[in-house]
């Protein structure tokens, strides 16, 4: 199928929706008076805002704390429009309302080009399929954190909120005092005039909520006293001195432990069980057998009255597993097969067409010279896990036809669905309580632990009772990043650049696997094509004349789930390590090779040279920043979530293996809301890239995951970890992503680096000398 | 069975304290102090560090048999007290360290335990003291905290 068919087709389905829908207007996202009703002296201005009577701004948060920095960030935007101090905005559960939905997520997720989205530059098809897909998404109203896309849905929407409030405020101070607004001021929240009139926010707000707005105003760049400095995060201070509640650290008066046994093979289940030797142990209450749950593989659960007790329990029964009805998963014969669909769609011109441009050349051939160079590889990425520090688990409780669950979750609706219909209520009789997420990085996007702890606790009486699971669990038990391989060809014309590009990637689409799990009311009997498969591949900003970019999408039967940066997380290593495959092969330096390849797109080649200069590139400043006898530079350029990254990693190799010294790292987010956070990101998103780029692996045989916990899986500690520098282009427009954004460059630059000392070219995943 | 914690005797339910248990979850399951992790149950991590008569140990397989008559510190109780911060936990604020935080706790131990017998450690003193797993990658701004809180 193409995709110019597949986006038509779509709009035209929808085609009498858009017009009845063009009709009415934009659905607002700032909400009424009554999104959020008075309670305890609090008075909502929006659905976003409420104002205490002591004048601190309570802010519904709907987006889940995983260390990225989004609840700073959005207090930041609020704080900003309403002129009071950080430390004066107070987060407060959003709820379920659709008001709380992720619409740039969504949106984020179609299969454009950026260049056909680019503001100022957008193609029909693009701002239509933009419009439907916001609207869509805003009717949906699905509340998910991930998608790097807190900051950049929360921009406008928030600044509005805030800024609407600020106006009831102002107004409803102008009114009382019978003095014009435009004399009004407001200094940390107390609003004023130069007769000496000044009255706090918490004074003015029962007023406020019946003062209509009037014209709401954004308050201008130049303005700013909050946004764009590093602020302080405001969840640090608990994170320091163990106050901080993540899902584990619920504590309920009579609450229970469960600890959980899946089946070992994935896809599995529990034949013939014998519980007596758990039950014998003290401690131990009951066995509950668990089904799959939203993906999950069959398990027992043992409840105990410490998680202890539990999990001696759980490691104590006698179970006959059985394997999986399609039989046993193997990952090392799907990688293979990944290999041969990707080589044979390549052969046949199958697969879909993610992007094309350019007439096919009849003969890469021009009259009478030399025969074009052509460069072909392969490309293979592993399966893996996501390990987040905090171990997989939620809190329950099922008592008088009402539930409730705790839960470290990146998608307070879905989990609430599956607890309703786990216990069989209505989505109205079920709370959830979001807690601070011990890491996410796109596990908790599912919600299999919640349906089995809901479960559970339909079996405890009425306790509330607290699931958790082991590392072994987790690792053997996850929703995996999907194994790739990509075969990728170029070929170069007379001056070494590439005239022609042609990429075929296979495996598994991620998006429909997780809407089947998390969403299955959307899902329909057909997977479409998921762009996360391709992305980082079809997406590129290189002027290549030619390009043919095409995915096959398998189904590997593997558990699949987002890992962060998802198709990006392996892709940029295939297009960035090829990319720098041609420069060697066309005999130029990989970073000049580069920029010449940048044409009309200034943001890539002002992140690239800021790269370049920072960390010393030949050419750019190397005299300021000599490189060490025995270390070598590579770099990667990549965009992704809306945002541009250059990376130039330094190393060197020690003991056979690689070690990096320091990762110089250029980006380009739009507006930077705080420095300090989009810092930390940086350093968080290359460690975690770079485990993976030195170690990360799943494998499985015979259906059972290889790995399990640190020793066997292990990640990058504190003696290997690199200096890390994060340098910003300053930039006015919109934000982009931050989260995710400085994994995908990692592993290519490395491995361009290890080519730069060894001469050997990696072309797999871990890079293993 | 009694257990001396921050500086207190603490009585453990005599039903459920097994002298095989893990002092790890006596801590987080039986005294509800939460602020000790569990990261991986075989002491890998670090999460689960705390001070047992002011050496940093990991609790997670640590039996309560083998803490009989010795003084346990958590990070509940790593502050002073009167509002003031361990110079760590000050030094882990001006650097910003956090981000999820969930490791934090145990490599803040980990931290106070070598700067109490190490009052200036070196690079290689760090790397060797903090082994800690922290999944969001906050090991440069560890290094900068702890060389800073050393001063």
């Amino acid at each position: 199928m193409r995709r110019r068919t597949l986006l038509v087709s779509g709009l035209g389905a929808a085609g009498a929706l858009v017009l009845g829908w063009a009709a009415l207007p934009p659905r607002d996202r700032v909400g009424g008076l009554d999104s959020l009703p008075e309670e305890a002296g609090a008075i909502g201005l929006n659905g976003w805002i409420k104002i205490a009577d002591d004048g601190v701004v309570l802010l519904a948060m709907n987006r889940s704390e995983m260390g990225q920095g989004t609840h700073t960030a959005l207090a930041m935007l609020v704080a900003e429009e309403l002129d009071v101090a950080l430390a004066r905005v107070r987060l407060v559960p959003a709820g379920h309302d659709r008001l709380y939905g992720n619409v740039a997520m969504f949106v984020g997720n179609l299969p454009f080009h950026p260049g056909e989205t680019e503001p100022g530059r957008q193609t029909n098809v693009a701002r239509s399929g933009q419009w439907v897909v916001a609207k869509v998404a805003r009717e949906l109203g699905i509340n998910a954190t991930g998608g790097s896309s807190s900051v950049v849905d929360a921009w406008d929407v928030l600044r509005l909120a805030a800024a609407t409030a600020r106006a009831r405020l102002v107004g409803a101070a102008s009114i009382a005092w019978k003095l014009p607004v435009g004399e009004l001021t407001v200094t940390e929240g107390v609003v004023g005039h130069a007769s000496g009139a000044q009255a706090h926010y918490g004074e003015l707000a029962r007023m406020a909520a019946a003062t209509p707005p009037g014209d709401v105003l954004l308050k201008p760049r130049a303005q700013w006293s909050l946004i764009g400095t590093a602020a302080p995060r405001i969840d640090l201070p608990a994170k320091v001195d163990g106050t901080a509640r993540f899902g584990t650290d619920v504590r309920l008066p009579g609450m229970l432990f469960a600890a959980i046994r899946h089946c070992p093979m994935l896809g599995g289940s529990a034949g013939a069980v014998d519980v007596a030797p758990a039950l014998a142990l003290p401690g131990v209450e009951r066995v509950v057998r668990l089904g799959p749950y939203a993906g999950s593989t069959a398990a027992l659960a043992v409840v105990g009255q410490t998680w202890w007790h539990a999990q001696r329990g759980a490691q104590a029964i006698r179970v006959e597993w059985q394997q999986r009805p399609a039989g046993p998963l193997d990952s090392a014969a799907i990688v293979a097969s990944l290999e041969r669909e990707a080589r044979a769609a390549d052969a046949a011109g199958a697969g879909f067409t993610f992007f094309s441009r350019g007439e096919a050349p009849d003969d890469a051939r021009s009259a009478g010279a030399v025969p074009l160079r052509q460069v072909e590889q392969l490309y293979r990425a592993p399966y893996l896990a996501h390990a987040p520090m905090e171990p997989i688990n939620c809190t329950a409780r099922v008592a008088g036809g009402q539930v409730e669950v705790w839960a470290p979750t990146q998608v307070p609706g879905l989990a609430r669905d599956i607890a309703a219909q786990v216990a069989g209520v209505p989505v109205e009789a079920v709370t959830v309580h979001v807690t601070y997420l011990g890491c996410g990085f796109g596990r908790r996007l599912d919600v299999d632990f919640v349906g089995q702890a809901v479960r559970i606790a339909q079996e405890t009486g009425g306790r509330p009772v607290q699931l958790v699971w082991s590392r072994e669990e987790d690792i053997g038990h996850d929703f995996y990043r999907p194994a790739g391989a990509a075969l990728l060809r170029a070929t170069l014309g007379a001056d070494g650049l590439p005239l022609t590009l042609a990429i075929t990637s296979a495996g598994d689409a991620i998006t429909p696997r997780w809407m089947e799990r998390g969403i299955p009311y959307l899902t329909g009997p057909v997977d479409t094509p998921d762009k996360t498969a391709s992305e980082g591949l079809y997406d590129q900003s290189y002027a290549i004349p030619y390009q043919r970019i095409r995915h096959v999408a398998t189904k590997s039967g593997v558990p699949v789930g987002y890992w962060r940066s998802v198709g990006h997380s392996h892709n940029a290593f295939f297009s960035e390590a090829f990319i720098d495959e041609l420069a060697h092969a066309a005999g130029q330096d990989p970073l000049a090779y580069r920029l010449a390849m940048l044409q009309g797109v200034p943001r890539h080649r002002a992140v690239l040279e800021l790269v370049a200069e920072r960390a010393g590139w030949p050419g750019h400043g190397e005299a300021r920043r000599p490189l060490p006898a025995g270390r070598a530079r590579g770099v990667a350029l990549h965009e992704s979530f809306g945002s541009v990254v250059a990376q130039v990693v330094e190393a060197s190799i020690e003991n056979g293996r690689p070690r990096v010294h320091r990762v110089v790292c250029a980006a380009d987010v739009g507006t930077v809301v705080n420095p300090g956070i989009v810092a930390q990101q940086m350093e968080s998103a290359v460690i975690f890239a770079l485990s993976a780029a030195l170690y990360g692996r799943i494998d499985i045989a015979g259906g059972v995951v290889r790995q399990s916990n640190f020793p066997n899986y292990p990640v990058v500690r504190l003696g290997e970890s690199p200096l890390i520098e994060t340098h910003l282009v300053p930039s006015e427009r919109a934000p982009g992503g931050v989260g995710e954004i400085g994994t995908p460059p990692l592993a290519p630059a490395l491995a361009n680096a290890l080519f730069a000392l060894t001469g050997k070219r990696l072309r797999e995943l871990p890079l293993q000398l | 069975m009694e257990i001396d914690v921050n500086g207190a005797l603490r009585a453990l339910p005599e039903a459920l304290a097994d002298p095989a248990m893990p002092l790890l979850y006596a801590l987080r399951d039986l005294l509800g102090l939460t602020g000790t992790k569990f990261g991986c149950g075989v002491s890998s991590c670090g999460a689960c560090t705390v001070h047992v008569d002011g050496v940093a140990v990991r609790s997670c397989v640590l039996p309560l048999a083998a803490i009989t008559g010795k003084r346990v510190v958590t990070i509940e109780g790593l502050a002073p007290g009167g509002g003031r911060l361990h110079p760590v936990q000050q030094a882990w604020l001006d650097h910003q360290v956090p981000q999820c935080g969930y490791c934090q706790s145990g490599v803040l131990m980990a931290a106070a335990a070598l700067l109490a017998k190490n009052r200036n450690p070196s690079d290689a003193e760090i790397d060797a003291a903090i082994g800690n797993v922290c999944r969001c990658g906050t090991y440069p701004r560890m290094r900068d905290a702890i060389r800073a809180a050393a001063n």
